[in-house]
């Protein structure tokens, strides 16, 4: 059976994250390719339906990337989404979901490096958990 | 929704090899042809090229596309460009969207697994723009003046800066005359000119100039619209003098029977009800303080007008309310200093020679109550011994301000150094936490206080002033000896805090402009944005943001009058598009969007509403909003849902 | 109109609920030919058997489908009628019994180790309970439904609006009888500061009779749930806990209220150093699941679950 690919939907803010994963792009920094990006305008726009939606729709992990506190383009978006991941994350674990399969980060635009080490990070950590739909190895 | 069909064109970019030497583009230019609402795909050499374009155009014309997708670099890169090539082939350019597979594919990944996720990523902007409906940016017109709101150093700079650039400014001044905090102080540091020869005549600048309206005496009431589009109410207190007559001889002053203690000297000498704050005031005319006269309303007194020659005492003159429409306003409205009330360990303000800085700036003026002699409030000797002691009121969280007041350093010297000029066998102590002179020229200035001026500087906080016989006393610590220091001396000034003027917070509050935690004007943000509120066309200069001395409170007023004179001169403002909706059939108006919203975009009566103006598209009320009544335009939660789904479809990878 | 009323996993206060029309309960007694509803009339299973197909005008069903038993009769009921409703929250939604759909082999905990659903329980076999259903479900999950008459239990307003539409021979497919717009457009309550600075339960606090409830920390659903029954609760003091079920567009309304709920506490100047006080808030949240999917846990919570059940068993 071939190894279990973990497969990640990651809501990217446009000014912070997203910024960031193109700069590990312009410095070919190599990372698994299991994260689908979606860009928003903010964190703040996420909503937690969006992340459960994604992991009804097949997704193990959803990685949600926003601006460092204080940097937020939006000033108070990140603080926003940060406070519905957290009570989203209790709720999914009380329903015997791991929380650890959705994940907020901060990434700033300078941080390719760092952007690329989350999204290994996270897939390493999925792969531990494994699959969420029952059915790894597929893809 | 009725589901239009779509006719999506997919092009993907080779980018030379930097996505072709990754990505198998034919591959996915042919899996992209497979997509659900896709009617034409290919791949080019380089999208961006002229004849990329090119391509573009003539295949949406050809195929009559509803939305393109150009798989390449980041839309940072080239999105305006695409953009604009699909405008000019006659389709929206809302409608154009990037799917991002070189710096988030083929930059970072290899194999066939680079291909797979470039299939996922694009099928998924396939989605997008399939969601996406044309749009068109918000127009609105400008008003093409300002409103300053304060008559400062600052606000003078602004309005001068904002009239010279051709626009009218109305200057709005709570007291008398403008000039503001700085027409009190003495000498300035580290030049040591005297304020009021480098102030005054833009004083008079600004009475003269035909562009600029001062209303002093005057508060702001009132303020509704937006950006481009503000509406002030403006109220203009009676003086009670025509200032068309006045020709200031100050003969009604004489007369009046009322002394009470005069602002401008910080009631160190004594004023009539009929007063000009300062000889130089601007307007320059005489005003009648209606709450100190002994009656207007019936005339009790009214010797005032009996002298006047000029006839220009009107006792009937009016209240009057100002509506005014202005583009952009500057608040520019300043600081006060910390009350000596405040400071328990220094006397509470009771003892009369424990004075602040600005008493201190006019026992130093040579137009103040003592012309310029240093002669101490209690008995008017000439102090022997002088204490300064610096952070009164500041850097100290637990009691008083958390924050360094950043001006008191470069004062409290400047203050030693003079009084060591007026009275050179006086003795001068400076009780310092650190000594902050970060500044040009500034260092240097310190420093000779320091060595040349023989001032001794005291490192550590002053425990306890207090009274005793003709003594004030002075109980510290030096730090760096660790010794108990005792000095009894005759005059001791304490460099208080600086604070937001009074008001600010509720002037702040007219405005839907956020105040920080102690009160000073918020800026949008720290670094980028320092000149302006986040509330679009408001912006920010002077004190009135946080503690700054007069260099830097001009510099801060030019930049904000640069940006309002950038505003003004737009002949439209346009707006992006792409920003927070109501349905207002859905909406309940349960109003837990409006809090969420960093710039007042949204308010909330029997439903809520956006302002597409100041709406700057974060959708976090989007986000917020419970019923589903708000939406994101061209980012609807149908529409990312669609796209989360075909990224992780399985068939739809295709490879 | 031939009309038959059932319940299935009911507490009975949907039967009762009709009472509430008072006096126009009169006038819909009049108009209605009962052919079957337990509660009242004396029928069984096989009298409604013996009816032909589609023969019932309007059929509403009250309750959870919690039992083999009540998914065979909807099944039924469904064939023999031409328009099947889903009357109050639980045949709508799932309602409060489908809570229990959040413990894994509930039935084993309640009647012990070793119980098989549907084991008869004593010597009498015939009397056997009917087997229990893996998990509670709301109508729709097992029959097609036609309309929805909302509610615990649908309020007098809402039932009288769908006799007079039944009257009139004019219910809509997928028609809910209830407002499009969220409770809050008829909650008299004022809104002034939104923001939650903290959370408490009813019973902890005796809250301001005029002001919102959600102002006052106390978690009303009113936002997130259609109106209909003239903010019954909020008036008497109470929060909305969401019985109408979501406006169109919320979605998933626990979801949609949770990110509502998150957008709103405040512990002071938000930033990095009020992470920790709002962190404390949002745990003072008691049972999100039961309080944000009070009536709604089997319509919109059990895929998720269904993820966690899969996930449980490839776990053991």
């Amino acid at each position: 059976m071939p190894e279990f690919e973990p497969r990640i939907v990651a809501f990217l803010c446009r000014w912070c994250a997203a910024a960031g994963a193109d700069l590990a792009g312009t410095s070919r920094l190599q990372y698994p390719p299991n994260a689908i990006p979606i860009r928003v305008n903010c964190s703040g726009r996420v909503e937690p339906q969006w992340v459960v939606e994604a992991l009804k729709a097949g997704a193990d992990g959803v990685l949600i990337g926003g601006c460092h506190p204080g940097d937020c383009h939006y000033v108070v978006g990140n603080y926003k989404t940060r406070r519905r991941i957290y009570l989203l994350r209790r709720m999914l674990a009380e329903m015997g979901i791991e929380p650890e399969r959705v994940r907020l980060e901060w990434i700033s635009a300078t941080e390719g490096a760092r952007f690329a080490q989350v999204v290994s990070d996270f897939v390493a950590e999925l792969k531990r958990l494994g699959p969420l739909h029952g059915n790894g190895g597929r893809g | 929704m009725p589901e239009i069909k779509p006719r999506i064109g997919v092009f993907v970019c080779h980018c030379g090899k930097n996505i072709a030497g990754t990505v198998d583009v034919a591959k996915l230019a042919e899996a992209a042809s497979r997509f659900p609402g896709v009617v034409y795909a290919t791949h080019y050499e380089y999208m961006c090229s002229d004849p990329g374009q090119a391509l573009l155009k003539r295949a949406i014309k050809e195929h009559r596309l509803s939305g393109v997708v150009v798989a390449a670099c980041s839309p940072t890169m080239h999105e305006e460009t695409f953009r604009k090539a699909a405008e000019e082939a006659g389709l929206n350019p809302y409608l154009v969207e990037i799917a991002n597979i070189r710096e988030q594919v083929s930059w970072v990944h290899s194999g066939p697994k680079a291909t797979e996720k470039a299939v996922r990523v694009t099928r998924a902007v396939v989605e997008k723009v399939w969601g996406d409906r044309p749009l068109e940016p918000t127009e609105i017109g400008v008003v093409r003046r300002a409103l300053v709101v304060g008559g400062g150093i600052a606000g003078i700079q602004a309005a001068l800066d904002i009239a010279n650039a051709g626009f009218e400014v109305l200057l709005v001044e709570r007291s008398p005359s403008i000039g503001g905090h700085m027409a009190q102080l003495s000498e300035t540091f580290p030049t040591l000119d005297c304020s009021q020869c480098i102030l005054t005549p833009k004083m008079v600048e600004v009475s003269r100039h035909p562009k600029i309206r001062i209303l002093a005496y005057s508060e702001l009431e009132e303020v509704s619209g937006f950006v481009g589009n503000y509406r002030v109410r403006i109220r203009k207190k009676p003086t009670y003098v025509d200032p068309a007559k006045c020709n200031l001889c100050g003969e009604c002053a004489k007369v009046c029977p009322v002394r009470v203690p005069n602002e401008f000297d910080r009631g160190l000498s004594l004023r009539s009800a009929i007063y000009i704050p300062f000889p130089q005031a601007i307007p320059s005319t005489y005003t009648l303080d209606a709450e100190n006269c002994l009656g207007i309303v019936p005339l009790r007194c009214g010797k005032c007008a009996e002298v006047c020659e000029a006839k220009a005492i009107d006792f009937d003159m009016q209240e009057e309310i100002l509506e005014e429409e202005v583009g952009a306003i500057v608040l520019a409205t300043g600081y006060e200093l910390y009350p000596k009330e405040a400071m328990a360990e220094y006397g509470y303000g009771t003892v009369p020679d424990v004075i602040d800085g600005l008493e201190f700036e006019r026992l130093l003026s040579a137009s103040g109550p003592t012309r310029g002699e240093i002669r101490r409030p209690s008995d008017g000797k000439i102090p022997k011994e002088v204490v300064f002691v610096q952070c009164s009121g500041s850097r100290d969280p637990e009691h008083h301000k958390p924050y360094c007041s950043k001006i008191c350093c470069m004062y409290t010297a400047k203050h030693a150094l003079l009084y060591r000029h007026a009275v050179p066998a006086g003795q001068a102590y400076v009780f310092y936490i650190d000594i902050r002179a970060g500044g040009k020229d500034y260092e240097e200035f310190v420093n000779r206080a320091m060595e040349e001026e023989r001032i001794l500087y005291i490192r550590g906080k002053v425990a306890k002033v207090f009274r005793e016989g003709e003594k004030v006393v002075v109980w510290g610590v030096d730090t760096l000896t660790g010794k108990r220091v005792e000095v009894r001396a005759d005059l001791v000034v304490l460099a208080q805090a600086v604070v937001p003027s009074p008001g600010t917070e509720e002037l702040a509050r007219k405005l839907r402009v956020a105040c920080g935690g102690e009160g000073f004007l918020k800026e949008a943000h720290p670094k980028l944005r320092p000149l302006e509120a986040l509330t679009a066309g408001i912006f920010l200069a002077g004190a009135a943001q946080g503690p700054k001395d007069i260099p830097e409170s001009v510099a801060q007023a030019s930049g904000a009058a640069a940006k309002v004179v950038a505003l003004l001169s737009r002949p439209k403002l346009e707006h992006p598009p792409e920003v927070a909706e109501v349905d207002e059939e859905l909406c309940s108006g349960c109003g837990i969007c409006a809090p969420q919203c960093p710039y007042g975009a949204i308010t909330v009566d029997e439903v809520a509403h956006v302002n597409e103006i100041l709406c700057e598209g974060c959708g976090t009320c989007v986000a917020a909003c419970p019923s589903g009544a708000m939406s994101f335009r061209n980012v609807g939660d149908e529409q990312v849902l669609r796209m989360v789904r075909a990224a992780l479809e399985v068939e739809g990878a295709g490879v | 109109m031939k009309l038959a009323v059932y319940w299935t996993g009911s507490c009975g206060g949907c039967d009762v609920s009709f009472l509430e029309l008072g006096m126009g309960l009169l006038e819909v007694l009049s108009r209605v030919e009962i052919v079957f509803w337990p509660a009242l009339v004396d029928a069984k299973r096989r009298d409604l058997e013996r009816l032909p197909a589609r023969s019932v005008d309007v059929t509403l069903v009250n309750g959870v489908i919690r039992t083999a038993e009540n998914k065979e009769m909807v099944e039924i009921l469904r064939e023999k009628s031409k328009f099947l409703g889903a009357y109050g929250a639980c045949a709508h939604l799932g309602g409060i019994p489908a809570l229990a759909n959040q413990v894994n082999g509930v039935t084993e905990i309640v009647f012990g180790p070793g119980f098989r659903p549907g084991a008869p329980l004593g010597e009498a076999a015939e009397d056997a309970p009917p087997e229990l259903l893996p998990e509670a479900l709301s109508l729709d999950e097992v029959v097609p439904v036609d309309f929805v008459v909302p509610g615990c239990p649908p309020p007098a307003g809402l039932i009288a609006r769908f006799f007079e539409a039944a009257f009139a021979e004019a219910i809509s497919p997928g028609r809910i009888f209830a407002g499009e717009k969220a409770l809050c457009e008829e909650c008299p309550r004022t809104r002034e500061d939104r923001r939650l600075t903290r959370i408490v339960r009813p019973h902890e606090v005796q809250p301001d009779p005029e002001k919102c409830l959600l102002d006052q920390g106390i978690i009303c659903l009113g936002p997130v749930t259609r109106a209909g029954c003239g903010a019954a609760c909020p008036k008497g003091g109470m929060p909305c806990t969401g019985c109408l079920g979501p406006t169109p567009k919320a979605g998933d309304p626990a979801l949609a209220m949770l990110s509502a709920l998150a957008s709103l506490v405040r512990a002071g100047e938000e930033g990095e150093s009020a992470f920790p006080e709002e962190n404390k808030i949002l745990d003072s949240l008691v049972d999100p699941i039961g309080t944000l999917y009070k009536y709604s846990f089997a319509k919109y919570g059990r895929p998720l679950l269904k993820l966690a059940r899969k996930r449980q068993e490839v776990r053991a």
